[in-house]
């Protein structure tokens, strides 16, 4: 067995907010290996969001280890985290959170032009991730000109383009009308079938259930992890939709 | 470099993506560029000018009279108009003198006068002079047409004159204006000579509106002056300080000064007339710097709250940067650079304006203007330290931004 790509370690995130310490994240640990399709399921406050933004190396746990392609995160400083970030995570926003001014082709090249590479180079691997989105004929249009599916496939396009370890995905659907998003999920699955590593965090036990693997989140702590499907049918009646 | 010019098409993109709000905060540093550039444009012309104002009159001469040279200093001038007035005979003594060549003894009054002929008069600004032969050497005259005063005419008392280009412009339009007759104060004087055009001081007051009478006759005319203004030329330029010894010691002699008084009198050569010059061009350029200095406070402040504003508006944008792996160092940078731009462009302007504004006041109105390279270089070096000053406390904060919270916000 090769080591697993990511590791936590009875990771621990407290903040103190207004005097009082929340356990936003209190002991979570789990391994995913290279080429697993995980979703991380819970509510708004089970801490989710929180762990979204220690795997995506926003953030640096309280407590806990967190082992992201063998190096240990809690120890990098600012500059070292960014490096990481851009080398090894490809994210994907709810809001798609592209820059308005830029076009599809340069809002795919921004992790390159971080990462310090040729302009030549940037642009044609950008090239080559919007087409393996499916938006050839798109790359020199704005956000504001391309719909709202296509805005998230420029996303995915861009957390695609540095050739992550993990494509970390929050809530990819949430702005999406249910036709859109359901591209958006084919187009993951299909990565997934290529090989990528994804992490999806959502509230929806509908999309955990399209992943072969997910862990529930509850108050900061692993509720269950297991394979989705079995996951949204056994948690459906504990958890409100 | 790929860093640099990335960082710098960013800029001038969001440059770029706001017209109206960058022109509108760059006011402050285009005025300030403006004014430095304008200003050092028309003191720099001004100096050009009198240098060769200067260079005309000859470097051999110098003026004795019983004020000093005009400075800006606060002078007693109670005190001065206290002194005994310098007499022709004074003037005459210095003659003699071994390092003296020329002596102009002239009325220190300036008579601004009309001059008329049967049919025209000229406008009140000719100034007439009552002179003595030497006035010609003194005061660098070249005579056109006819001659200039003679000996014999200063010493009859002959009612003839020697008038400047403005004067025969203005008195025989056609021409030939020698042996006609002119009348200042109705009494009637022979044209002898027309003086060749010299042009005007900076541009503006014209040296050609004036006449010259022997003294003799000017004093039948106009009255005894009060008090007589001495202009010396020295045999050369070096023997000037001789001649100055000279002219001094014969002075103090014949107005009977105690041997550790006080000169009752100034001498001023065009030296020191360049160095008062000189003064107030310092005087000038620090009054300008000062506004400038103001000028960009006030646009360097405009940058930095611009530059605050673009940053909360950004705020969302500058989480994903950080995302996407935007080092905080590399965010610094990006809107250090911004300011920069911004403020350099300001300076651009300013420069364009101010030269612009200095050219045109040269080419409406004939004030003398010169823009000389190392304003321009000034001005914009001073511009793109106002932004980078006052833009890294806006891009500091900008870097300092947590990448969770800064996504957050929308």
């Amino acid at each position: 067995m090769t080591a697993p790509l990511i590791t936590a370690d009875r990771l621990t995130r407290h903040y103190v907010v207004g005097g009082e310490l929340v356990r936003a994240l209190d002991g979570v640990s789990f391994d995913v290996r290279e080429g697993e399709w995980v979703a991380i399921v819970g509510q708004s406050g089970s801490g989710k969001s929180t762990l979204m933004n220690l795997l995506g190396c926003l953030d640096t746990p309280t407590a806990g280890r967190y082992v992201l392609a063998g190096t240990d995160v809690g120890t990098l400083a600012d500059d070292a985290l960014a490096d990481l970030r851009n080398r090894e995570i490809g994210f994907v926003f709810q809001t798609f959170q592209l820059l308005a001014r830029a076009t599809a082709l340069a809002n795919v090249e921004l992790p390159l032009v971080y990462r310090g590479l040729p302009r030549r180079e940037r642009r044609e691997r950008a090239e080559a991730a919007l087409r393996s989105v499916g938006l050839a004929n798109r790359m020199h249009h704005r956000p504001n000109e391309l719909s709202g599916g296509q805005r998230q496939r420029v996303a995915i396009a861009r957390a695609l383009v540095g050739e992550p370890s993990i494509l970390l995905a929050d809530e990819p659907t949430g702005n999406l009308d249910s036709q859109t998003g359901e591209e958006i999920v084919r187009l993951f699955a299909d990565l997934h079938a290529r090989g990528h590593t994804l992490i999806l965090v959502t509230h929806e036990p509908r999309l955990a259930a399209r992943c072969p693997r997910a862990i529930r989140l509850m108050d900061g702590r692993v509720l269950g992890d297991g394979p989705g499907g079995e996951l949204a049918s056994a948690g459906g009646g504990r958890v409100p939709a | 470099m790929t860093g640099f010019l990335d960082t710098l098409a960013m800029a001038l993109d969001t440059l770029r993506a706001n017209p109206l709000r960058s022109l509108l905060t760059l006011l402050g540093i285009v005025i300030g560029s403006a004014t430095v550039v304008a200003t050092m444009a028309l003191t720099e012309g001004l100096r050009i000018k009198v240098t060769s104002d200067m260079a005309l009159l000859g470097n051999a001469a110098f003026v004795v009279q019983k004020w000093p040279a005009p400075g800006f200093g606060d002078q007693d001038w109670a005190r001065f108009a206290q002194r005994r007035p310098l007499t022709r005979e004074q003037g005459e003594a210095l003659r003699a003198l071994p390092h003296v060549a020329h002596v102009s003894i002239e009325d220190n009054l300036d008579r601004p006068e009309v001059i008329a002929t049967r049919e025209r008069a000229t406008r009140p600004v000719v100034t007439v002079v009552g002179a003595v032969t030497d006035y010609e050497e003194a005061n660098a005259i070249t005579i056109g047409e006819g001659r200039f005063l003679s000996e014999v005419d200063v010493a009859l008392g002959r009612r003839v004159a020697v008038i400047g280009a403005d004067v025969a412009d203005a008195l025989f339009p056609g021409g030939r204006p020698l042996g006609r007759e002119i009348r200042i104060r109705g009494v009637p004087f022979e044209v002898i000579g027309v003086a060749a055009r010299m042009g005007s001081i900076l541009g503006l007051e014209s040296k050609d509106a004036f006449a010259v009478l022997p003294w003799t006759a000017y004093e039948l005319a106009l009255g005894r002056p009060r008090d007589h203004y001495l202009g010396v030329v020295a045999t050369s330029p070096a023997d000037v300080p001789r001649a100055i010894d000279e002219v001094v010691a014969t002075l103090r002699r014949l107005r009977g000064l105690a041997p550790f008084a006080e000169n009752d009198f100034d001498y001023f050569t065009n030296d020191s007339v360049n160095q008062t010059f000189e003064g107030l061009a310092r005087l000038v350029g620090a009054a300008t710097l000062g506004v400038c200095a103001l000028a960009l406070l006030v646009g360097g402040i405009g940058i930095m709250n611009i530059m605050l504003v673009s940053v909360t508006e950004r705020t969302g944008e500058i989480g994903v940067r950080m995302a996407l792996g935007a080092r905080r160092s590399r965010i610094l940078a990006q809107f250090v650079v911004e300011a920069v731009t911004l403020s350099l462009l300001g300076g651009v302007v300013g420069v364009l304006l101010g030269a612009g504004g200095a050219l045109l006041a040269h080419a409406l109105v004939g004030v003398p203007a010169s823009v000389p390279a190392w304003a321009v270089v000034l001005s914009l070096a001073s511009a793109s330290g106002a932004g980078l000053l006052f833009g890294i406390y806006p891009a500091a904060r900008a870097s300092r931004l947590d990448p969770v919270e800064a996504m957050r916000a929308e």
